[in-house]
C-alpha cells in the first residue's frame, strides 16, 4: 500500500514536471510559469542578463542617455518608469506626503515618544533605516516591512489601528523611507529567515493562480508578456521596483503601497486580492525588494 | 477632479477592467469574487486550490455562433479581451503578445480545432500564456461559438 502511494506521488511528480508544473508539498496540483533562475545575491544587478533594461535605468546617467526612449511607444517599457524618477526635485503631491507623514510622527510621538523609538528600534533616529527593509524581526517572529513596523508600532505603543494600507499607515511609511532616499537598499540575505521568505516570494512569484491561469511571472519575466502591449500597458521588469515604493499615483489621486499594486496586479489576474500585511504579500516584497538590492531607495516618487 | 481620473483610468487602458482592485484604492467597486480559483493565501482556502486540468474539449453539433457578438466578446475587457494578447478587426489598443488573428480564416483552421484552443489552449501547448477560456469558465459554450465565428469571418 504504502509502496503504491510512493509510486503514485513519483509518477505525478514527473508528469507534473513534464507539463512544467509543480507538485505542492500538500498533494495540489498547481501549475507554474518556468523558473527564471533569478540569483539573489546579484540584488538589482541581477537584471544583466534578464531583461537587460538595467542599461537604460541603472543611475541618472544613464536614464539621462536614454531619455529619448520616453517617446517611443514601443520602447519607453525599458525605461522601467525610472525616467519618471528623474522629477525627484519637483513637487509633486508625494512630497506632500512626505510632509503630512511627517506631522503625524510628531503628533503620534508627542502622545508617546517610545512611538518613534519603536519606529527606529530602540533610537528616534530613523535615517537610513528603511533601506534595511523587509527584515526579520526576532522578537515579533516574522518578516516586518516598513508598513508592517508602523502599524506594530502603532498598535502596541499607542493602542492606535494603523493597518496597512490605510493612508495614514502609507503616509508614514513615505515620510520613514524619505529618510534613506538615495541609500542603495539592503535587505540581508545573510539571515536565513529572510532567505527563507525569499524563497517562498519567489515560490509565490511563479505560481498560476485566479481565473486567467497567470502568474506574476506571466507578465514580468522575459519570453512572458513584458515588454509586449497588453492593451493600454506593457509590462516590465521587477527589477528595481520595490525602490520608488510607497509611490504617488497621478491617475488616481492616491498613495499606493506595493502590496496594494500586488492586489491591484491581482485584480487584473482576476485573482483573488490579499489585504496588505498578508503573510504571503510579505514574502513577495521580500522577493522583489531583493531585486532591488544595490538601488537606492527613490522615495517620494510619483508614476 | 472626477473626471481627470476617469479620463486617465481609460487612457492608463485598465487591462482586465470590471475588478475593484483594477481601479486602485480610490475608486472602491463591488469586487467579483475569484474565490473558487486558486490564490496565494497561506491560510484561505483558495490558497489550497488546484489549477483546473487541461481539458480537451470537442465542439458538439454545428458552430451556430454569431460573429458580430464574437467580435464584441473578444474586444470587451471584462469577458474575452482577446485583444489583450492578439491583433484582431476592429478594436482599440491591440496586444502583441500572442500572433495577429486579423486574418484568421486564412490560417484554415477548422471550426473545432479553434473551438479546442479557445477552450484551453494547455492541449494544445502547457506551457502557453492563453487562458483557459472554456475549463476556467470565462466564456460560456455560446460565447465560444461566437467568438470562433467572429475568427472564422476575419479574412
Ligand atoms: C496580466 C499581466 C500582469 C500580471 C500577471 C502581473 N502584473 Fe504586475 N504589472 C503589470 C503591468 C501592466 C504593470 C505596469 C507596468 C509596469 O510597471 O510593469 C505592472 C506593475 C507591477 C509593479 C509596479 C512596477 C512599478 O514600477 O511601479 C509591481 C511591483 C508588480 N507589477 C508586481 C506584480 C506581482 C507581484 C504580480 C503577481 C502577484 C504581478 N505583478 C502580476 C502586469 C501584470
Ligand atoms: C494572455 C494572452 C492571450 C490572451 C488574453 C488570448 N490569447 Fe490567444 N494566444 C496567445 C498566445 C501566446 C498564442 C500562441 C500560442 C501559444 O503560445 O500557446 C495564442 C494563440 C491563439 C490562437 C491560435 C492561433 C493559431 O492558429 O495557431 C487562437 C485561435 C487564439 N489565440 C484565440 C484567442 C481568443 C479567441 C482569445 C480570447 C477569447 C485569446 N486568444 C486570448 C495569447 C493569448
Amino acid at each position: 500500500m504504502f509502496e503504491r502511494k510512493r509510486t503514485i506521488l513519483l509518477s505525478a511528480l514527473v508528469l507534473g514536471l513534464a507539463a512544467g508544473c509543480a507538485v505542492l508539498g500538500d498533494g495540489t496540483y498547481r501549475e507554474r510559469y518556468p523558473d527564471a533562475q533569478i540569483d539573489p545575491f546579484k540584488g538589482v544587478e541581477g537584471d544583466v542578463g534578464f531583461s537587460d533594461t538595467i542599461q537604460y535605468w541603472r543611475d541618472e546617467a544613464a536614464l539621462q542617455r536614454h531619455a529619448g526612449l520616453a517617446d517611443k511607444p514601443a520602447e519607453v517599457w525599458k525605461l522601467n518608469w525610472k525616467h519618471m524618477d528623474l522629477d525627484r526635485i519637483d513637487l509633486h503631491p508625494g512630497h506632500l506626503a512626505v510632509d503630512e507623514g511627517q506631522a503625524l510622527v510628531k503628533k503620534l510621538a508627542a502622545r508617546n515618544p517610545a512611538f518613534l523609538t519603536c519606529l527606529g528600534e530602540g533610537s528616534a533616529d530613523l535615517k537610513g533605516k528603511a533601506a534595511a527593509y523587509p527584515k526579520f524581526d526576532e522578537a515579533l517572529g516574522r518578516i516586518v516591512t516598513v508598513e508592517a513596523r508602523i502599524e506594530h508600532c502603532a498598535k502596541s505603543v499607542l493602542k492606535e489601528d494603523l493597518s496597512q494600507g490605510k493612508p495614514p499607515n502609507t503616509r508614514i511609511s513615505v515620510y520613514f523611507k524619505s529618510l534613506s532616499a538615495g541609500m542603495p537598499i539592503k535587505v540581508d540575505l545573510s539571515d536565513e529567515n529572510v532567505m527563507e521568505a525569499y524563497r517562498r516570494g519567489e515560490e509565490l512569484f511563479y505560481r498560476k493562480t485566479g481565473q486567467l491561469n497567470f502568474a506574476c511571472a506571466s507578465c514580468h519575466v522575459p519570453g512572458s508578456i513584458m515588454g509586449h502591449k497588453l492593451r493600454g500597458e506593457t509590462p516590465t521588469t521587477p527589477f528595481g521596483d520595490a525602490a520608488h515604493y510607497p509611490t504617488y499615483r497621478t491617475p488616481v489621486g492616491a498613495l499606493e503601497s506595493i502590496q496594494e499594486r500586488f492586489a491591484r496586479c491581482h485584480g487584473q489576474m482576476r485573482t483573488q486580492g490579499l489585504k496588505p500585511g498578508d503573510p504571503a504579500y510579505a514574502d513577495l516584497e521580500v522577493f522583489v525588494t531583493v531585486l532591488s538590492n544595490g538601488y537606492p531607495v527613490s522615495v517620494p516618487s510619483a508614476r | 477632479m472626477k473626471r481627470f481620473v476617469l479620463f486617465a483610468a481609460v487612457l492608463q487602458g485598465l487591462t482586465f477592467a470590471g475588478t475593484a482592485a483594477a481601479q486602485g484604492a480610490a475608486a472602491p467597486q463591488a469586487a467579483p469574487g475569484y474565490a473558487a480559483y486558486p490564490c496565494l493565501s497561506y491560510s484561505l482556502p483558495c490558497g489550497k486550490l488546484a489549477t483546473r486540468k487541461p481539458e480537451k474539449k470537442d465542439l458538439v453539433g454545428p458552430l451556430n455562433g454569431n460573429a458580430a457578438k464574437g467580435k464584441q466578446i473578444a474586444q470587451a475587457r471584462n469577458r474575452g479581451n482577446c485583444l489583450a494578447c492578439h491583433v484582431m478587426p476592429g478594436g482599440s489598443q491591440p496586444g502583441s503578445r500572442g500572433p495577429d488573428l486579423s486574418h484568421f480564416s486564412s490560417t484554415g483552421r477548422s471550426a473545432a480545432e479553434a473551438y479546442a484552443m479557445v477552450w484551453d489552449m494547455r492541449t494544445v501547448n502547457p506551457e502557453t500564456l492563453m487562458p483557459p477560456f472554456g475549463t476556467n469558465e470565462i466564456l460560456t459554450d455560446q460565447e465560444l461559438r461566437d467568438v470562433v465565428a467572429f475568427l472564422l469571418s476575419s479574412k
